[in-house]
């Protein structure tokens, strides 16, 4: 017993430092130095940043922090270089070429290639930006290889926005993908493609427009415009003028 | 027994070379008659847009006409903050500061650590030089 308290007390004065930074503080290292601009009210972190809070942890190769009246009073992070940000307390994870969080407005924009952003239960990737307010629970998936992946839904397209629900779990509320060639909408049991998709919770309708496919099992339709009512999952398909609606049904035992 | 000892040892070995690092951060400063400074207790201001900063010293010496060598308990003091070091060339004409010697900068609920400084444009830039750590309260 007195040999483990000693070997506690030597471990402490040894790795004191290590655990230096006390609850509530926020602990900002870097490799070269900080500049500290008052009149423009922002500071430069600079090479190999580490922010280390309570609630989150961020690092990236340069961090500028807007400020409103004092050095701690931050309304604004710009981070670039590798950034990494992990928040165990609000769920958050991400990574990116560039990521700028707007304390006040609540909204996180992650930009470059590869860009990731994980939100509770909702997975973002893209190649291009990401952008989520919290408050509004408004977000954008811009670039290619852009795709959003929840519990139930997966959506992939060059151009997706729409609204979360700002509750704990994100419910999609509102939807627009588009891609020049194809927009893809997969559930549990139908796989939607076309140019363009909209979605309204409150109709509960998804519109489909251009070289619309629907496969559900072993059925495939094809056609101009499709609506999709996801109450009852039923659909229906439209072609314009020239074209006609085609329906393919396989046997899967085949 | 032989553990207790070896224990009791390497406490005794960190807590002398703990003493002998605080011993070097706070050398006591000899205030004597014999002392070679150009300038004792010199005093400066920078006056920038929105502040002025006040620097304090307890030597300086010339280094050229404009350029001002201040030696120990060096403040740089404004309404917003303070900056303690032992070391830095002050340019009396361009009111440029700057430190190559460990720094610590205070402001409320701010803390900087950092191996020197420069204070430039009329004080507006603050540029904390090498690996630096921000403690936010």
């Amino acid at each position: 017993m007195k040999k483990t308290l000693l070997l506690i007390f030597i471990f402490t004065i040894l790795f004191k430092n290590s655990f230096s930074r006390s609850v509530g503080e926020t602990e900002i290292l870097t490799d070269e130095g900080i500049e500290v601009f008052q009149n423009e009210k922002f500071y430069l972190l600079k090479k190999n940043v580490r922010i280390i809070a309570d609630d989150f942890n961020l690092s990236g190769d340069e961090v500028k922090i807007y400020f409103d009246k004092d050095l701690y009073d931050i309304i604004d992070i710009q981070a670039k270089g590798d950034v990494n940000l992990d928040s165990k307390s609000y769920k958050i994870k991400s990574s990116g070429s560039s990521i700028d969080i707007q304390i006040i407005k609540e909204e996180i924009t992650v930009k470059g290639e590869a860009s990731k952003l994980y939100l509770e239960n909702v997975e973002m990737l893209s190649d291009g930006l990401i952008k989520v307010n919290n408050l509004t629970g408004a977000f954008e998936i811009i670039g290619s290889n852009s795709f959003l992946k929840a519990e139930d839904i997966y959506i992939k397209g060059n151009n997706i926005d729409g609204v979360f629900s700002t509750t704990n779990t994100r419910e999609i509320l509102k939807l627009n993908v588009e891609d020049d060639q194809l927009s893809n909408i997969k559930t549990e049991d139908l796989d939607m493609l076309s140019k363009k998709a909209i979605y309204n919770k409150e109709t509960s309708i998804i519109e489909l427009f251009e070289n619309v496919k629907i496969v559900r099992g072993s059925e495939i339709i094809t056609g101009d415009y499709g609506t999709l009512d996801t109450k009852n999952n039923s659909y229906k398909v439209k072609s314009n003028n020239s074209g006609k609606v085609k329906v393919l049904i396989t046997d899967s035992n085949e | 027994m032989i553990l207790t000892s070896i224990i009791f040892f390497i406490i005794a070995v960190i807590f002398v070379f703990q003493y002998i690092q605080l011993s070097k951060n706070n050398v006591p400063i000899i205030n004597s008659g014999t002392s070679n400074a150009d300038i004792t207790k010199p005093k400066f201001t920078i006056n920038g847009n929105n502040q002025e900063i006040a620097i304090t010293a307890k030597e300086g010496d010339f280094i050229t006409d404009d350029e001002i060598l201040l030696k120990k308990n060096v403040v740089f003091q404004s309404n917003k903050f303070k900056i303690f070091t032992d070391k830095v060339i002050f340019n009396k004409k361009k009111f440029i500061a700057t430190s190559s010697e460990k720094s610590k900068f205070i402001s409320k609920n701010t803390s900087i650590v950092s191996n020197g400084f420069d204070i430039v444009d009329n004080g507006n830039i603050i540029n904390f030089k090498g690996k630096t750590k921000l403690t936010l309260k």
